[in-house]
């Protein structure tokens, strides 16, 4: 496997995840800066159900995610209903709080020290296939009626409302689905690390989450999958002056929002880029 | 008994800190409507060159927050005119003020980490923190004492300029309706860079008093949560809620603290954010956003 074969699992981990902040961000037009919870939510999960419970770790995948969307879901509710930043601080909020309750809660997640010894089950192939799904799926769950919705309560939630859409019931169902996606790659990435750490899940990962998408375009999958492939390998190129990642990455968003605020691939998609909208 | 009035003072003065950069975030979002994720590096702008002016210029905290009362103020001028402002200009969709005050927040702790490094900096003894003893009741710090009365005269000072003055009054009708102050008139660029000079110079006093709390680090900035954490409790973009949000905020993390456990401390406030948003989803003195079509 080796090095190429880690830096490709950890290219389609990461887009898993970028795909689901894409759906929240990019499509419906919420900002979250706590993302990294739901990956924390994933990963913890896999890790505690396949050491200490025996479980597959496949079912123990799908069990990260799931719980995942449902704290995501529970979250929605309250915060989705209103406009303005309620959900975005309330992310801040929510990633701090998993933070704090994976360290604390000794007896289960065995603290700050983190959680060792999860089976290495996120190989290659899993890792490709599980991108491979997830992707088609999305694909598909943006071209539906949903994604339309989606799109709608972005562009004007009013006139979406107007023509008889839920918005409230749309945006959770965005939520939960992000959340969703994000709790996958979560698990994929204590199969592949074999060891979490709650500090492997903080705001800076969040950031790293939704500077992905924002820097590929809002409202494009494939620009955002396009800025993770690109964000991952300079990431890996630059770490001998890794302290000036994140001052770049800041500088990049102000000048994104300020440039170019619809990322490098605006709303289109690289498959139909020929064709005229 | 003693512990408890102890506690209740600590938990004013902490709260009365969080208010003071409550209100500055509260007041630009409720001109601009977005949340400056920023306003954390603010504050932490203001501890620097408050520490820096003191290690130069020996230990007179009179000039060296004068200077970081301005410095802030100006930063936050800066930041407004150089990421905002060229976006506030051509769209209004809140999303790109948003990522882009993350994107500045960023940049301007990343700045510190480089140029002052990481570590933990204590401010010069400027400001006292011996034990005062209280009526034979109990005993307190002077320093919670001193940060409770200078947030008191700041926060009766920009509640004076808010009602008082000229631009208070702008301020409270572009609070209403940006664009309708525009079109009577109203210099809304001027108008919105003093309200981030306003909220940068709150945020410094905050920043001060933080760092001789918590000692100064590139990340102190990240308090501001709490800060905005007070905000929604009180109902985003309301002054006088913003100020009692932080006071429910610094009593139940004191509270916390001294009866139950300080590591609970930090859950228990986002636990109350958790609360507000499922009974009272405004606020105590939010308005309700009506959309009129």
């Amino acid at each position: 496997m080796g090095y190429i074969g880690g830096i490709i699992i950890l290219l389609c981990i990461n887009s898993i995840a970028v795909m689901g902040v894409s759906l929240l961000t990019g499509f419906t037009g919420i900002f979250s800066l706590g993302h990294a919870a739901y990956m924390a939510l994933g990963a913890y999960t896999a890790g505690i159900l396949t050491v200490e419970h025996g479980v597959h770790w496949f079912l123990a995948i799908l069990a990260g995610g799931l719980l995942a969307m449902v704290v995501a879901y529970l979250i929605g509710i309250p915060t989705l209903k209103l406009m303005g930043d309620y959900y975005a601080i309330a992310s801040i909020g929510l990633v701090e709080s998993i933070r704090l309750i994976l360290e604390n809660w000794q007896s289960v997640t065995r603290g700050a020290r983190g959680y060792p010894g999860i089976e290495g089950f996120t190989t290659l192939p899993v890792a490709v296939a599980f991108f491979l799904v997830m992707a088609i799926v999305m694909v598909h769950l943006i071209n539906s009626r949903y994604g339309r919705a989606f799109k709608a309560c972005r562009d004007d939630y009013l006139a979406a409302s107007l023509l008889g859409y839920n918005t409230a019931r749309y945006r959770v169902l965005s939520l939960a689905v992000s959340g969703f996606y994000c709790g996958v790659a979560g698990a994929l990435l204590a199969g592949f690390m074999s060891f979490i750490q709650p500090v492997m899940f903080d705001m800076m990962k969040s950031t790293e989450l939704t500077s992905m998408v924002v820097f590929g375009g809002l409202g494009s999958l494939s620009g955002t999958l396009l800025a993770s492939v690109i964000i991952t390998l300079v990431t890996e190129l630059f770490r001998p002056i890794s302290q000036y990642r994140m001052l770049i990455y800041g500088g990049v968003l102000v000048a994104i929002m300020v440039l170019r605020p619809e990322g490098i691939m605006g709303s289109k998609e690289l498959w139909n880029l020929r064709r005229k909208r | 008994m003693g512990t408890l009035a102890q506690q209740l003072i600590n938990g004013i003065s902490l709260g009365s800190v969080y208010a003071l950069i409550a209100v500055g975030y509260s007041l630009v979002y409720s001109i601009l409507l977005f949340s400056n994720f920023a306003h954390g590096g603010f504050l932490v702008i203001g501890g620097y060159i408050c520490y820096y002016t003191l290690t130069a210029l020996g230990n007179n905290i009179w000039v060296a927050g004068g200077l970081s009362l301005l410095g802030a103020g100006i930063a936050a001028v800066l930041t407004e005119r150089i990421a905002y402002k060229p976006i506030r200009e051509r769209t209004n969709i809140t999303l790109y003020l948003l990522i882009a005050s993350l994107g500045m927040s960023i940049v301007i702790e990343n700045i510190f980490v480089i140029v002052a490094g990481g570590r933990f900096r204590a401010l010069p003894p400027v400001i006292p923190t011996n034990p005062v003893h209280l009526f034979g009741l109990t005993t307190t710090s002077a320093f919670d004492l001193l940060s409770l009365v200078v947030a008191f005269v700041f926060l009766t000072g920009l509640q004076l300029f808010i009602v008082k003055s000229k631009w208070g009054l702008a301020i409270r009708a572009a609070a209403f309706d940006l664009k309708t102050a525009g079109l009577m008139g109203i210099n809304v660029n001027l108008l919105i860079s003093i309200v981030f000079f306003v909220a940068g110079v709150l945020a410094a006093v905050g920043g001060i008093f933080l760092s001789v709390r918590y000692t100064l680090y590139p990340q102190l900035g990240g308090i501001t949560i709490k800060a905005f954490v007070a905000a929604v409790v009180g109902g985003l973009g309301s002054l006088p809620g913003a100020v009692v949000g932080s006071l429910i905020l610094g009593l139940a993390e004191m509270l916390t603290a001294g009866f139950i456990s300080s590591q609970l401390r930090d859950l228990v406030v986002f636990s109350l954010l958790v609360i507000t948003l499922l009974v009272k989803p405004t606020g105590l003195f939010g308005k309700k956003p009506t959309e009129k079509v």
